[in-house]
């Protein structure tokens, strides 16, 4: 009897709970309060290189629209552009504006000022306005264009001498480089008005003072390092991670010079026991990393082996002894990265290869993480390549086969040992709703509202 | 080296030698009194240190035991029991417990030996301890821990965590590094250093002391090479600098690990500063000392030398001036010793030889008068024989044949006035001899004296029935004036070049010839004739000697008289067979000549 009773109250009151979630409605009005660790000092979407920072990628989102948006799959979505349409041969492409369309100032957003804003991104590109289009000549066919076109570094911005205003649900109010940022919202976005009136920025916060701030009530939305996701999470806080969108990997300086020294990369692939850094080190903030994309963007990334093998790892190395051991520079103020570095060099060791940590900048092999920058599989290997310095590979076709093959001979030349791929992780206070974050990472903050803080 | 010197000498050594014995003396036994404090501190500091090193264990040891029962080693041994070990869960335990327990190592392991979870190098979980073993010593103990960035000493303790089915262990522990050294409280002078024994030989790097790295680390390289050959407790001196007061006696302990491989050197540094002080202020005071004993010792060694010595060398001195000549000097009799006695041997001495010398001179002087009296008697005998004769002969023509008498008369009174006259002329050459005039001394040159000479006897190196004798004229250039009487060489020089050219019957060569020396000129009047022996050179002066068949015996009498009136003197070498040669040396007096040359030289007068 006690039992059924038990029963009911639980059921009664997940019920009312469930109810009373569904009569809360979105509203308008409040200030977000963002902190990160990034520290940008320009806000302007031309000064985002390769390897930038997710967070400062998803300012830039926040202010700057592209003519194309990718979804959830990598596919090319209309934004600025309503449509557009490649000429045969895809060299030549014609985008077409969406109408109505102005800049936070109130300047329409017209084609000439979309051209010229692309010229300044692309200084290489043909671009040219024509009537309510904008038209893009490359030198060479361009499939990928239009998912190039997404990226935040294409942000349409109108540059008036040092203001900078775009046409995206936030603009800028007040800014104090690598500091502060406040945005506003923009009230006539093509794409709607943002929820919140407001969002204040605290840049380069670290992940300890973020965590604070979130448990003190002093942050809504704070970035959390990949290791430390679990513990955060399993503290009762609230933690959204993404898909895996950085890459952490070893890079050597130089082609291997002999036969041998593609041996001993080959084996020291062979010796890392990846596991053991992401669910050790790593916290489970990643996954273990066989290709250099993630498997969730490629679907083949399984078929490049991830776990130790320190027998073959032996066997590939053979009798040929290293002659000297390798220097292995990390960033010294990345703790993951020295963690990492010296399991690395652990791991190394049983397979009779040495690895000397240095923290100078100089060094045989480079541990290195590199942000995936787009959900296009292509864009993003090749943006991946150039970040670590290796030539990007030409894409033969369009096909999923080409991506494989282009991936294959990145790591076939012995430059690169991809270790993990780490998600972004971030946590969000009580108060949050309506909070979602992209596969890639990215923050959706003008579908975010505030409603009252949750006990 | 005069026996005075000698004398202090041996005063001055004996009392530095003294001073220096007592100064090493002293040395010695403030050196092994040092050795011996020294000793016992460092035995002192060695028996600290290790109840240093046995409290710290006791420390280590309870904070692993307390480490072995908190809720966090539970937790984790439970999981290990559990067999759903995460790696992950326990990544930072080891690490914040070490901390909290405030140790430098910490490392739990399962009952393999593989870690859990390690304070000290977190990324080895699932890794084998190497030196794990279930056996380990219940006391602390020093052990060799192994780090990403090499490898460090640490004092060790291992605890199991009593809870579940399969034991963990604790592994915590203290890095033996400056830090422990400087925790350790020791005596002034001294100083611990730290040798961590992590490789084979000697490296610099692994020498510690409380402030850091070891300046002039191979200093001891030596010493802890021996270390790590013998095993064995050792010492020795160190000179860091090349001040002694800098040189520290350093004791070298091995310290071992469980199986006694040795993992550490505890070196001992005692400063041997106050002893070198100490040592330097003896010697000082020495120095001070026998510095003063020294002067003391001169001016003592010198009073009491002179009174044994001046004796003696009033002595030497008397005895010198006897030797010159003067006989007449006396020494003063001071004491009745030896000394006093050999002074009055010597006045005894000089007395009786002085007169000696009295007697000698008067019996030489009889000598010679008695000799120049025979020899004037034996002169004045030739003409007073025929004298007698020639007035006999009168007589006996007066008695026998006066008829005769007249012719007699007048042959014999011619042959009296011959006689007479040569008896005049021997008288007046005796007087002649006897009263020799002064040198009027005037300018002359030598050269041209000799070459009046040579002019002078030109005509008679020629003579046709007479061997021919060449005159060699050898003067040297320039030759300058002497204060002598133009008259008297000139006489002097042409006695001897007749002389010279006598000897040579058989003709021959006459040689003059002058030359400077110094001071004085020498002439030198040299013929080729038969020579002659050492016993004619030693008489050749004598008056009325000659080895002439009509010589006077005067003239070189007459010569060693002018040339010993100016001043100068005369000798002769000769050798039978060898031609004779006159060696005149006369001093150039430059006070004594006239301020310019006069008329009337010796070349006038030679003309």
């Amino acid at each position: 009897m006690k039992r059924s009773g038990l029963v009911l109250l639980v059921a009664s009151s997940l019920l009312f709970s469930a109810a009373a979630r569904a009569v809360v409605r979105p509203h308008y009005g409040g200030t977000l309060r963002v902190a990160t660790a990034a520290a940008p000092a320009s806000l302007d979407p031309v000064d985002l290189n390769q390897s930038g920072s997710l967070a400062a990628r998803n300012l830039s989102y926040l202010i700057f629209d592209t003519l194309v948006t990718l979804d959830d799959q990598g596919r090319p979505r209309p934004a600025l552009a309503a449509s557009w349409q490649p000429e045969p041969g895809n060299q030549r492409w014609r985008f077409t504006l969406r109408r109505g369309v102005s800049f936070q100032d109130g300047t329409p957003c017209t084609a000439d000022r979309v051209a010229a804003s692309l010229r300044v991104a692309n200084p290489g590109w043909k671009v040219f306005a024509s009537e309510d289009s904008v038209v893009i000549e490359r030198d060479s066919p361009s499939l990928d264009l239009p998912a190039e076109l997404a990226s935040a570094r294409n942000g349409i911005a109108k540059r008036d001498g040092s203001a900078l205003s775009g046409t995206g649900p936030f603009a800028v109010t007040a800014w104090a480089p690598a500091k502060k940022l406040t945005l506003a919202a923009y009230n006539d976005c093509w794409r709607g008005r943002p929820f919140v009136d407001s969002i204040e920025v605290a840049m380069g916060q670290g992940y300890r003072e973020q965590m604070l701030a979130l448990d003190l009530g002093k942050a809504d939305v704070i970035e959390i390092a990949p290791e430390q996701a679990r513990r955060a999470a399993a503290g009762g806080r609230r933690v959204e991670s993404s898909s895996p969108t950085e890459l952490m990997a070893l890079v050597f300086a130089h082609d291997p010079q002999s036969p041998a020294e593609e041996h001993w990369r080959e084996a020291l692939a062979f010796s890392i026991d990846r596991g053991s850094l992401n669910n050790v080190l790593l916290q489970g903030g990643g996954e273990p990393a066989g290709g250099l994309l993630p498997n969730w963007m490629t679907g083949y990334a399984f078929l490049f082996p991830a776990s130790a093998d320190l027998a073959k790892a032996r066997q590939v190395r053979g009798d040929s002894r290293q002659s000297s051991a390798w220097t292995l520079s990390y960033d010294p103020g990345d703790p993951v990265a020295r963690m990492v570095a010296e399991r690395t060099a652990l791991n190394a060791h049983d397979a009779g290869l040495s690895l000397q940590l240095t923290s100078s900048a100089v060094a045989d092999v480079r541990l290195v993480r590199v942000p995936i920058i787009s959900l296009d599989s292509r864009i993003a290997l090749a943006a991946l390549a150039a970040a670590i310095g290796l030539t990007p590979p030409p894409f033969v076709g369009g096909s999923e086969q080409d991506l494989y093959s282009a991936e294959s001979a990145l790591l076939q030349s012995h430059r690169v040992i991809p270790l993990l791929h780490l998600r972004a992780s971030c946590g969000a206070g009580g108060a949050v709703r309506n909070w979602s974050q992209g596969p890639d990472g990215t923050w959706r903050l003008d579908e975010v509202w505030q409603g009252p803080e949750k006990p | 080296m005069n026996f005075r010197k000698k004398l202090l000498t041996v005063f001055a050594l004996t009392v530095f030698l003294s001073v220096a014995a007592v100064t090493a003396i002293v040395s010695a036994v403030t050196r092994r009194a040092f050795e011996r404090d020294d000793d016992e501190r460092a035995a002192a500091l060695v028996a600290q240190f290790r109840r240093e090193f046995s409290r710290r264990g006791e420390e280590v040891t309870a904070r692993v035991e307390a480490i072995a029962a908190s809720d966090a080693a539970t937790r984790m041994a439970l999981a290990v029991s559990h067999g759903s070990l995460d790696y992950g869960a326990f990544l930072n335990d080891a690490k914040n417990i070490a901390a909290d327990q405030q140790l430098d190592f910490l490392e739990f392991v399962d009952n393999d030996g593989t870690i859990i979870s390690s304070a000290q190098w977190p990324e080895k979980f699932g890794y084998k301890e190497s030196f794990f073993s279930r056996s380990a010593p219940k006391d602390a103990f020093l052990r060799q821990e192994t780090l990403p960035d090499g490898a460090a000493l640490g004092l060790s303790a291992i605890r199991e965590v009593d809870v579940g089915d399969q034991p963990l262990f604790a592994v915590g522990g203290r890095r033996l590094d400056k830090n422990f050294l400087a925790g350790l409280e020791l005596p002034a002078g001294t100083r611990a250093m730290l040798y961590q024994n992590l490789g084979s030989g000697f490296s610099p790097q692994l020498l510690l002391d409380p402030s850091g790295a070891l300046q002039q680390p191979d200093k001891l390289a030596a010493l802890i090479e021996q270390v790590q050959q013998q095993h064995q407790e050792t010492g020795a001196l160190i000179h860091w600098s090349s001040d002694d007061l800098d040189d520290e006696t350093v004791h070298a302990i091995p310290l071992t690990g469980q199986d006694n491989q040795l993992l550490g050197i505890l070196l001992v540094g005692n400063s041997r500063r106050s002893y070198i002080g100490l040592r330097r202020h003896i010697r000082s005071a020495a120095l001070v000392a026998g510095a003063t004993g020294i002067v003391l010792a001169i001016l003592f060694s010198g009073w009491a030398a002179g009174r044994v010595t001046r004796p003696v060398e009033q002595l030497a001195q008397a005895a010198r001036e006897v030797t010159q000549g003067n006989w007449s000097v006396q020494v003063p009799v001071t004491s009745a010793d030896e000394i006093g006695q050999l002074a009055q041997a010597f006045n005894r001495m000089t007395g009786e030889l002085l007169e000696q010398r009295d007697r000698l001179v008067q019996t030489e002087r009889v000598a010679a008068w008695r000799e120049l009296a025979r020899r004037l008697a034996h002169e004045l005998k030739n003409p007073l024989f025929p004298l007698q004769l020639t007035v006999e002969n009168l007589v006996r023509a007066r008695q026998q044949s006066p008829e005769q008498f007249e012719e007699v008369f007048r042959e014999s009174s011619s042959t009296l006035l011959a006689e007479i006259a040569n008896l005049k002329n021997i008288v007046s050459r005796f007087s002649e001899f006897a009263k020799m005039p002064q040198p009027r001394l005037q300018r002359v040159n030598l050269n041209e004296a000799l070459q009046s000479v040579a002019r002078l006897f030109q005509a008679q190196l020629q003579l046709p029935d007479h061997p021919p004798i060449s005159l060699h004229l050898d003067l040297a250039q320039p030759m300058e004036d002497i204060a002598a009487d133009p008259e008297l060489l000139h006489r002097a020089f042409s006695n001897l070049a007749l002389n010279a050219m006598d000897a040579m019957p058989q003709g021959g060569t006459l040689t003059l010839r002058t030359r400077q020396d110094g001071e004085r000129a020498i002439v030198e009047i040299a013929d080729t004739g038969a020579g002659l022996t050492p016993e004619e050179c030693e008489r050749l002066f004598t008056p009325y000697y000659t080895s002439k068949a009509h010589g006077t015996g005067l003239g070189l009498a007459i010569v060693q008289s002018v040339i010993s009136d100016h001043g100068g003197k005369i000798s002769v070498q000769s050798q039978p067979g060898s031609g004779t040669t006159f060696v005149i040396e006369l001093p150039r007096n430059p006070d004594k000549l006239p301020a310019s040359r006069t008329d009337g030289g010796p070349a006038s007068a030679a003309s």
